[in-house]
């Protein structure tokens, strides 16, 4: 425990929060801004490991990590689109084209990728140092002491993603686009009679989800490992989606519970040093502190109702 | 309608009757020619770099020296692709049409003895899995000693960690071991690891983490950062498939630690800047273990093999370890000779390396747990 202890109370330790959950909160967000229009976007694992192939593709025919980004956040928002015309035009069940796009995420990236490339599985060797995204170290911030390690040197994405809480944010709550989304959200018909266009909203949900998850796609393949490889994204999409209702659907709340899977995860690579301890159970921690947190949520709001109820009895009572 | 209904139902009849006149019978083994034909079922995708690729090119060795003519099949390595395991099976098997039916893992043991059953006189090979062993006459299990291999690469790193005249070799006597699963195959690579490592430097520790996934490269990358930080690891030797190489990009990256390979020569395989910081990799040579395969078969011992298993070292070239490009670069001269002298001992038998594989005592966990720093 000391041991794990030592490990955990340095900040490259929080540096690496920081890195695990950047992914997760991309797509994260993409799964809040999809479900505040009403749409319940499953293909964010799919849409990842897609977005991540082409990012790394064209970063590399292109060879600037730019274009590969751009790339990435494009085919995230057309799968996305597709998604909902499969949904919203042709009425398919949004759930069910959602696990089509994470089918096509997990057999057809190799198909892709062998007819781009003639390779198969992974592209280890087309990666080169500058095809991937840059890291930034902040001036000034990085040279205060252990704040600086642990804030400065992450890659562009990794600040975008924490930006992005705040974008979304003003989005939803102080634009009337983001007004338009939430009625749509909330009730469609209402909207739609007051003469907002519910499909076009939908539409563009639908469009920044993907992208958010595109963008999440690059980090993995460009930044977070160098290259793609079939398989990579290894259910964070999902984990997403549970960070998204776990933080109610609110860009702020989805933060926390990213972060949490983020300081989990996090845990999880530090405790797998520990001899003595079963690596199964070392494993589910990040799952454990997911039931855990919603436990304590739970818990939370419950006590919240009641003292909010408590009065009102009270006053009836009288 | 009738018409043409009548007319489709009398082109099947022809098709399949044609059919059936076309078919070899499978017990027609060892072709006349001398030529065998092969298929090679691939639960996963060619392309892994390692396994299936190793297999394929010693495939293609044998069909270009005119030995065999083959044919491979990818049935891809998901859960869905499951189901179709199975059926791609039967169909093969029921094709009659091969001398051989190749697969390998240890996924596919229960799909194959269902249709070894089936078709008794249909000859298959399964490499890596030792399952089923002897309860089918027409099936032959390749198992690698990679516990033999594990035991070279143990004695190198051992000797390379003290090696501190080398860039990046630190001091601390430590080196990580990033598995894929702690599973008794992961587990038998690892124990010879330990073996090698405490027969050559006893004060050395080794630091073990599992990533539980052989796809998950990020994560792995998070453990190879951890154990170069924390524990001061110069050395990492990944053994987890496609995860196994964020092993190499944590020792790139930090550029504070160097990597070893596993199953194939990854130098040549990872881009340049991991490929620069690879000492060396540990060989399972699926290809070669093919090649050993037919060279028996043609000289007529194979009907033997089938039914039992066939445990493949480093004398049938089933396993080994890379000795050119970086390791003659880069490891000191005694390192290099501790490694060679150690693949003498292996190879002859003086020394007899544990295995993890059937071992109720779990020495191998046991050891694991008495190195960790």
């Amino acid at each position: 425990m000391k041991q794990l202890m030592e490990m955990v109370f340095q900040a490259e330790f929080f540096a690496s929060v920081i890195r695990i959950t950047a992914p997760i909160l991309f797509a994260a967000l993409g799964a809040v801004i999809a479900e505040k229009a009403g749409l319940t976007n499953m293909g964010l694992e799919g849409m990842m490991m897609i977005a991540a192939l082409f990012g790394t593709l064209t970063s590399y025919w292109t060879q600037s990590w730019l274009v590969g980004v751009f790339c990435a956040l494009l085919v995230g928002m057309l799968l996305s689109l597709m998604v909902g015309f499969f949904a919203l035009k042709l009425k398919t069940d949004i759930i069910l084209a959602g696990i089509a796009v994470n089918m096509l995420g997990g057999g057809g990236t190799i198909f892709l990728l062998y007819m781009f490339t003639g390779m198969r599985g992974n592209t280890g060797s087309l990666v080169s140092q500058n095809i991937l995204i840059p890291t930034l170290e902040i001036p000034l911030i990085k040279d205060i002491p252990v704040l600086g390690e642990i804030l400065s040197g992450h890659s562009l994405l990794t600040y975008l993603a924490f930006l992005f809480v705040f974008l979304l944010w003003v989005l939803l709550y102080k634009t009337p686009l983001g007004l338009n989304i939430r009625a749509v959200g909330e009730n469609n018909h209402a909207a739609e009679s007051v003469g907002i266009k519910v499909r076009r909203i939908q539409y563009i949900a639908l469009a920044f989800s993907g992208a958010l998850a595109g963008l999440g796609g690059a980090f993995m393949s460009m930044y977070y490992s160098q290259g793609w490889n079939s398989g990579m994204v290894a259910g964070r999409g999902f984990i997403a989606l549970a960070a998204q209702a776990m933080g109610r659907g609110e860009p702020m709340g989805t933060l926390l519970s990213s972060l949490l899977f983020g300081l989990a995860q996090a845990l999880r690579t530090k405790a797998s040093a520990l001899p003595d301890i079963s690596t199964y159970l070392v494993s589910v921690i990040p799952y454990v502190a997911t039931v855990l947190g919603l436990v304590f949520y739970a818990a939370a709001t419950m006590r919240r109702v009641k003292k909010a109820r408590r009065p009102k009895e009270e006053a009836e009572e009288k | 309608m009738k018409k043409l209904l009548a007319l489709m139902l009398a082109l099947i009849l022809a098709v399949a009757a044609f059919g059936c006149g076309e078919k070899t019978p499978a017990d027609e083994q060892g072709s006349e020619d001398g030529v065998y034909n092969v298929v090679s079922l691939v639960n996963g995708n060619l392309g892994d770099k390692s396994f299936f690729d190793s297999c394929e090119s010693g495939l293609k060795a044998l069909q270009d020296a005119g030995r065999i003519t083959y044919k491979t099949i990818e049935m891809g390595g998901t859960d869905e692709d499951q189901p179709k395991w199975l059926e791609t099976l039967y169909e093969v098997a029921e094709s009659g049409e091969y001398d051989l039916i190749i697969c390998g893992t240890y996924q596919m043991p229960d799909y194959l003895k269902e249709v070894a059953t089936e078709y008794p006189d249909q000859k298959f090979l399964i490499y890596d899995d030792t399952t089923y062993v002897g309860e089918n006459s027409n099936v032959v299990n390749f198992s690698y000693k990679q516990n033999d291999m594990g035991y070279l690469v143990g004695v190198f790193a051992a000797s390379m960690t003290s090696a501190t005249e080398v860039a990046n070799i630190n001091p601390e006597k430590v080196v990580g071991f990033i598995g894929g699963v702690d599973s008794p195959v992961i587990n038998d690579f690892l124990y010879g690891f330990l073996q090698g490592i405490k027969d050559t430097d006893p004060e050395v520790k080794v630091d073990t983490r599992y990533v539980n996934s052989y796809v998950d490269a990020p994560l792995a990358k998070e453990l190879g950062i951890s154990m170069i930080n924390d524990n001061a690891c110069d050395i990492i030797w990944g053994v987890a498939g496609l995860s196994g190489n964020g092993g190499a990009e944590a020792a790139a990256e930090t550029g504070k630690s160097w990597f070893i390979g596993v199953d194939s020569d990854q130098e040549l395989t990872l881009p340049e800047e991991q490929a620069a910081i690879t000492l060396t990799s540990g060989l399972k040579n699926i290809g070669q273990s093919l090649i050993w395969f037919f060279d028996k078969w043609d000289a007529g011992e194979a009907d033997a093999l089938f039914g039992t298993q066939v445990n493949l070292g480093l004398n049938e070239g089933g396993v080994g370890i890379v000795t050119d490009k970086n390791f003659a670069k880069i490891a000191p001269q005694a390192v290099q000779d501790a490694v060679l002298a150690a693949q003498e001992k292996v190879a002859s038998g003086e020394i007899t390396v544990p295995t993890a594989i059937g071992d109720e005592t779990n020495g191998a966990v046991a050891l694991r747990d008495s190195m960790q720093p």
